[in-house]
Parts: C-alpha cells; structure tokens; sequence
C-alpha cells in the first residue's frame, strides 16, 4: 500500500501551500489531490486579494496571474451614493486559473507530488494513520498517510471523517452569484462594494475589474433575509439595472462562509485549513490569504509532528492555536462588527456616505469614515475602540 | 450514524440546474447531502425535511417533494 507522510485534500490555495510547506520543511513523501481535471479551474471566486498578504507568498509585479493591479477602493451606498477611500498600494484581482497552477508549481519544486482528476471518497482511522481511499483516472487506490490536511473548501468532507463538525448555521451562509461582464465601464483601478439590504442582504455587490472594461460582477446574500430571491435572480436584477448593456461571458455560484473559525480544526493525525475550517474573513469575504497563511501552517505542523513521530490532535493542536494568534482571534472582532452593519438600513446608508463625502479625499481614510458612522451610532463605540486597537486592514 | 427520516417531505437536487458549488453541503443539519460523479444527492432516508437547504441554494437547484414519492 502506498504511503505518504502528508496527503493533501483539495489543490486550492490553502492545499497548494500546506504541499509547497510541507516539502520545503522536510516531510518526505508530500502527496496532493484535486479532484476537478485542473488546478485553478474552474474558477469559483471574486479573485481578489490584499497586496500585503499576497506578497508572503508570491511576487505580483509583473506575474502573469495577474489580471489587473487595484489603487482604489469605491463604496456605493444603496441609492448609488460614491465614496471613494484613499488609495494605498491596494491589492490585486488575480487570474485563479494561473495562480494556482503557480502555487501548485512551487509545492512540486519543494518536492510534492501532484494528483489532478483524483478525489478522496473514504478514509478511517487504522494503526495510528489513516487509510484514504483515492478515486482516480486509472482507479481506485487506498494510500496510508499520517497527516491528512483537509483543504477540501466549502463542501469540505475531510472534516465529517475525522469526526469534526463543520456544520455551517444558515445565518453565517453567504449565497453568492457572480457573472465576468465585458463592454461595460467603470473604473479599472477599483474595486467597487454596493450596499444595502436592497442591493444585496446581509452581504454586498461587488465589482472586480478583470481588464479595461471587464470585470467579475457578482453579489452574496443570506437567505434569511432574501424576498425569496435566490443570489443569481438578485444579481440578474442588479445587472438589468446598473449594467444593462454588459456582456455576460461567464457564470459561477458558490457559498461563502461568514462565520468564525471551527471551533476544532484538529483532530489525531488531521488538520483543517481554509474554507473548509471556515476560515474566510467574516467582515470582506475574502479567504484567499488566510487560506493560504493556514496553509503554510498546516504544512510546516505536519512536516513536524511526523519528524517527532507524534502526530496526534495533542501535538497537532499548537497549528489551531497558531491560527488564532495569527488570525482567528481577529475573525471574532470582524464577525461582530459584520452582524452590527447587517443592521444598518439603506437609509441609515445613504446618510452615511453623503456625511462621508463632506469629508476631503485626501483625509477620507477607514478610520475617519468608522468615526462618521460612530456620530450617527454611538452604540458602535466599545466595537470601533477594539478595532483600532487590534487594526483592521 | 444515519437512521430512516420519519420527513414527510424531503428535498430533492434538481441536477439539470444544480451546479454542484456545495453551498448546501455544510448547512444540512443531519449531513444528508453528498458530492457523487453525478453530482450533488440528498440522501432521502437521512433527510429531516428541515428545509434549510432549499432557499440559499444560489440558483434555486433544492427543492421540497412528498416523501413518499
């Protein structure tokens, strides 16, 4: 039987660098699967991310998974109210369908092996490692392995194996649509965020330049608060409405999760990472980062709990704690202050962002606009004041 | 460990507009949603009929029939 020190579940970013981590750490036989035919497609995502948390990993400039680099970031109140907040070396909307495969490449220069078009559809627990059952191109093949890292997203199954409950409570399910639209105009140094529960809620429109006059359009909503839309009839509406001459050159739908981490991420010879631990910012959505920063960890605590021999939740656990250090703990502040916003009425909005406007561009800064809508809402106070100190962006 | 659903209605993957994003995976209560080559299925002796699967279906795939159908 086939033996690998880590297999990884789910070539995804969280998956590709927890391989590239391990490797590079020392762990010996490093085997990651994906199931779908690619790695990097299809693509099922808004594609964006922070330059500072990009550049941990990988060199933007001049990268060909780049698809358009972002100065500036655009709110849109619900009556269509622009706020721009002052640019900064912003972030990027990537190509997914090059960036993985990027990612993927460095995992197998360290030393991994790659399975595309292989899934794993069993696994349990048998002399103090797990038995996996891969499906594959040629078939069936069972491998040993003493740490398994579940990067297996969303619909994660890694998780239920290992006996871990990654149960998602509806409230915290962001149902999300989003089109790629071309001949429409906008401008293509910003990413655009729409609010207002008529537009979106409990989430927000986004719109995500891709190119010069094309971008991934798309919205999230939890269903709780729907009119009985579902996601794609909101962004259908939203779409007739603002960009009614757009050209839709592609689909895709998914589920982003808004809650805080799982509570156990770790379990004897297992660990979670990414989506599949839930580990997406609760306040922007975005999990592309933290699932890589969960990555490296569960890399590098793999590569050291099989050198020490131990491989238990006990000694797997400093990875959960890490990840709350790093993050997690972060994720409980956002959660909160994402849950105070949701309340916030499209009026309550509008004046936001006309008060917000009075300000100058070149002092309008995160902080001064929290401190607009702190003078409309002073039971934001103990919130705001975590914040500052713990530093959002 | 699944036992038979006393649901008098359960629900059922539309597969010709599924999508199989998985969105409905980790809100099933009981677990009763699964991935197959052929997509997305609700394994109908485990559904609760709890029906919390159906509206955040992003394109509206999942919906409710008579059990015993």
């Amino acid at each position: 039987m086939p033996t690998a020190d880590v297999l990884i579940v789910g070539g995804g970013p969280a998956g590709c660098v927890a391989a590239w981590e391990a490797a590079a750490a020392g762990a010996s036989h490093v085997l990651l699967i994906e199931r779908d035919r690619a790695i990097g497609a299809p693509v099922r995502c808004a594609e964006g991310v922070g330059s500072e948390g990009l550049r941990e990993f990988l060199n933007p400039d001049g990268a060909p998974w780049v698809a358009r680099k972002i100065t500036k970031v655009i709110f849109w109140a619900p009556d269509d109210t622009e706020v721009v907040l002052r640019s900064r070396d912003v972030g990027y909307v990537l190509d997914r369908t090059r960036f993985e495969p990027a990612l993927a490449d460095r995992a197998a220069q360290a030393g991994a092996e790659i399975r595309i078009g292989t899934e794993a559809v069993r696994m349990e627990r048998a002399n103090g490692a797990w038995r996996v059952e891969l499906r594959g191109p040629k078939g069936d093949e069972t491998w040993t392995a003493k740490v398994v890292i579940g990067a297996d997203g969303v619909e994660t199954m890694v998780g239920r194996w290992a006996g871990l409950d990654t149960r998602v409570a509806s409230r915290n399910m962001e149902s999300c649509a989003q089109y790629v639209v071309g001949n429409i105009e906008f401008d293509p140094d910003a990413i655009y965020l729409h609010f207002g529960p008529s537009v979106a809620p409990g989430g927000y429109a986004w719109i995500f330049p891709k190119g010069v006059g094309v971008a991934n359009v798309g919205l999230g909503v939890v269903a709780l608060r729907s009119d009985g839309r579902n996601a794609r009839q909101y962004l259908d509406d939203y779409l007739a409405k603002h960009f009614p001459h757009g050209t839709v050159t592609g689909l895709t739908v998914g589920g982003v999760i808004s809650g805080v981490t799982v509570k156990h991420t770790v379990a004897d010879g297992v660990m979670l990472a990414g989506d599949a631990a839930h580990m997406i910012n609760p306040l922007s959505g975005g999990g592309i980062v933290n699932a890589m920063k969960a990555g490296r960890l569960a890399g590098r605590h793999a590569a050291r709990a099989v050198r020490a021999g131990d491989t238990s939740a006990a000694s797997l656990q400093a990875y959960h704690d890490e990840w709350m250090d790093l993050l997690g703990s972060s994720h409980l502040l956002y959660y909160k202050l994402k849950e105070t916003i949701n309340k916030f009425d499209d009026d309550f909005l509008n004046r936001l962002a006309a008060t917000v406007r009075g300000i100058p561009l070149e002092k309008r800064t995160l902080g001064r606009v929290m401190a607009s809508a702190l003078a409309h809402h002073p039971s934001l106070l103990p919130l705001a004041a975590k914040l500052f100190v713990q530093e959002l962006l | 460990m699944p036992h038979p659903t006393t649901a008098r209605r359960i629900a059922i993957v539309d597969s010709v507009v599924c999508d199989a994003c998985g969105l409905c995976m980790p809100l099933c209560p009981p677990e009763a949603i699964h991935m197959t080559r052929r997509g997305l299925e609700v394994e109908a002796e485990t559904c609760t009929g709890c029906e919390k699967c159906i509206a955040p279906c992003p394109v509206g795939a999942l919906e409710m029939v008579d059990a015993d159908r």
